[in-house]
């Protein structure tokens, strides 16, 4: 039972950790909270649905186009919501009402357009489960795990190898000496995006599966704003650890206290994070020479 | 601006540049210009727009007015497509990536270059010119002291092969030593080919190595000639060489 309960909250904590990934490279680069990040996700998940249930493509394909679709919208958000902020360099406050009115608009368009109606994904995994020491494990929880981990892995090699990851994080140091450095910064921050996106992708394909695909559906990147304050805002690795750690200990408390109190659970670690520990468990205060 | 005008030789052309912070007038009508192959001081006073001149030119900040060429054409707008045109700033205070190794930093000069070779060969040649980078190759730069950071900061510069090297008061917090090695290096940059605008609040060092010079004060060139000249003039010497 235990074995079985961690095995989901890992793979919860693992969808949790992919929007915290996403929530935390835009916070890194623009310094504001971009709240539109759950309509990318709620609308990754339709392109999956309209993808499996239109055109019954298999999962690899569905979660394929939903990465490479979220990736490009998240693109354009930007470009149209933010960028003409950033170029007059407004405050982030001004960012962050752009990005809640991003929210409202998506969600109310998919309301106005495919409707309230909640839709189920096909079963990829039907009830398919690996027995383990007793335990039976559910093959969905493992695959979303392992895909989530696999995901933020790649993404760090990216980040810490590639010429292009390297300019990103110089440009989260300091975007004005990327830019005298010849990096075009409006590509960079495409770039940036298109990745938050495309994790947004996966995410809601993950989300749509275990649960259903809905217009509101996004409104779940609340909890990966926790994990990201968890783990300590606009640090990777702290995304990953930050989304298990809510995971697990979500569905500990759900499974043996009561599932009403998950939330309650979440939202009050929230606040006594905030108030004991700001900085998270792996963002640091830098300490710097001047 | 017509191309046939460009004296020959002459790199960089400065003319009537205006620029605003905000509702600050921060530079009106500054006219300068840089030979290839020479060292050009702009000194000045704190505030007198130094700083604001070398930003206005590297692309940083907009200009409300007058033009700057490089080799008798106009210069792109944007930052970034400045620098792949060779002109590269050493902005005050260095403005390393501090949270990235010192490897990284001098990847990140080279950034827009793709010969991979000659991105390795200019690696060498900066560790050769400070071989304690590396020995802190993949130290976090700004765990680095003051001098070591100017060092980082130039050699990030050269790893972009400039043609034209802006430095801004690259002597700034830095102890006597340090500063003499610095400016032996900026001698040693020019002999290589590469033109030097240099801009020092340290007046008597940078007229030393200096071919001409420029007096800014509140956002105007008051004065130009060459730096042995500027250096004996009573009034130069009173206002910013300390002398009574």
């Amino acid at each position: 039972m235990f074995l079985q309960t961690l095995v989901t909250g890992l793979s919860i904590g693992g969808i949790y950790a992919l929007m915290a990934v996403g929530y935390s490279l835009i916070f890194s680069v623009l310094s504001f909270s971009n709240f539109a990040h759950g309509a990318v996700i709620m609308l990754g998940a339709y392109i999956g649905l309209a993808l499996a249930t239109k055109l019954h493509l298999g999962l690899g394909l569905v979660a394929a186009g939903s990465v490479v679709g979220a990736g490009i919208l998240s693109v354009c958000n930007e470009r149209v919501a933010y960028a003409a902020l950033r170029r007059r360099r407004a405050p982030s406050l001004y960012l962050m009402i752009s990005a809640m009115g991003c929210s409202v608009f998506l969600e109310n368009m998919v309301y106005a357009t495919i409707g309230s109606r909640f839709y189920a994904f096909p079963e990829f995994f039907g009830r398919r489960v690996v027995s383990v020491g007793g335990s039976t494990l559910s093959l969905l929880d493992l695959f979303a795990f392992a895909v989530s981990i696999g995901a933020i892995l790649a993404l760090h090699l990216f980040i810490t190898r590639t010429k292009m990851g390297i300019a990103i994080r110089a440009g989260v140091n300091d975007m004005t000496m990327c830019s005298l450095m010849g990096v075009n910064t409006d590509r960079l921050i495409a770039v940036v995006f298109f990745l938050a996106g495309a994790f947004a992708g996966v995410a809601g394909v993950f989300l749509g599966i275990r649960y259903f695909v809905y217009p509101t559906m996004g409104w779940v990147t609340n909890k990966a704003y926790i994990a990201a304050v968890i783990g300590g805002l606009g640090s990777l690795p702290g995304a990953l650890i930050g989304g298990l750690v809510l995971g697990v200990l979500e569905t500990l408390v759900s499974t043996y206290v009561s599932s009403v109190l998950r939330d309650v659970f979440s939202f009050t670690m929230l606040i006594a994070l905030l108030i004991w520990l700001p900085n998270g468990l792996m963002g640091h205060e830098t300490e710097d020479k001047v | 601006m017509n191309p046939g005008a460009n004296p020959p030789g002459r790199c960089l052309e400065v003319k009537g540049l205006h620029v605003h912070y905000g509702s600050i007038h921060a530079l009106h009508g500054a006219d300068l210009h840089v030979d290839r192959g020479e060292i050009v001081c702009v000194v000045g006073a704190n505030g007198a727009g130094k700083s604001t001149l070398m930003w206005a030119i590297a692309g940083v900040l907009p200009l409300t007015g007058g033009s700057i060429a490089l080799n008798g054409a106009p210069l792109p707008a944007r930052a970034h497509e400045i620098v792949t045109l060779g002109v590269c700033l050493v902005p005050e205070r260095r403005r390393l990536f501090t949270a990235l190794s010192v490897r990284e930093n001098l990847i990140m000069g080279a950034v827009r270059r793709t010969d991979r070779d000659g991105i390795a060969l200019d690696m060498e040649k900066c560790f050769e010119l400070y071989p304690v980078l590396k020995e802190r190759i993949d130290q976090r730069s700004g765990t680095l002291s003051g001098g070591e950071q100017q060092m980082l900061a130039v050699s990030r510069a050269l790893m972009g092969r400039p043609s034209v090297l802006l430095l801004d008061e690259p002597s700034l917090g830095l102890a006597p030593l340090v500063t003499d090695a610095l400016f032996d290096t900026i001698l040693r940059i020019r002999d290589e080919g590469v033109t030097v605008l240099l801009v020092e609040q340290n007046a008597l060092l940078a007229l030393d190595i200096g071919d001409r010079g420029y007096v800014l004060q509140t956002g105007e060139i008051i004065k130009s000639a060459p730096c042995a000249e500027l250096a004996e003039d009573p009034l130069i010497r009173r206002a910013y060489l300390g002398e009574e």
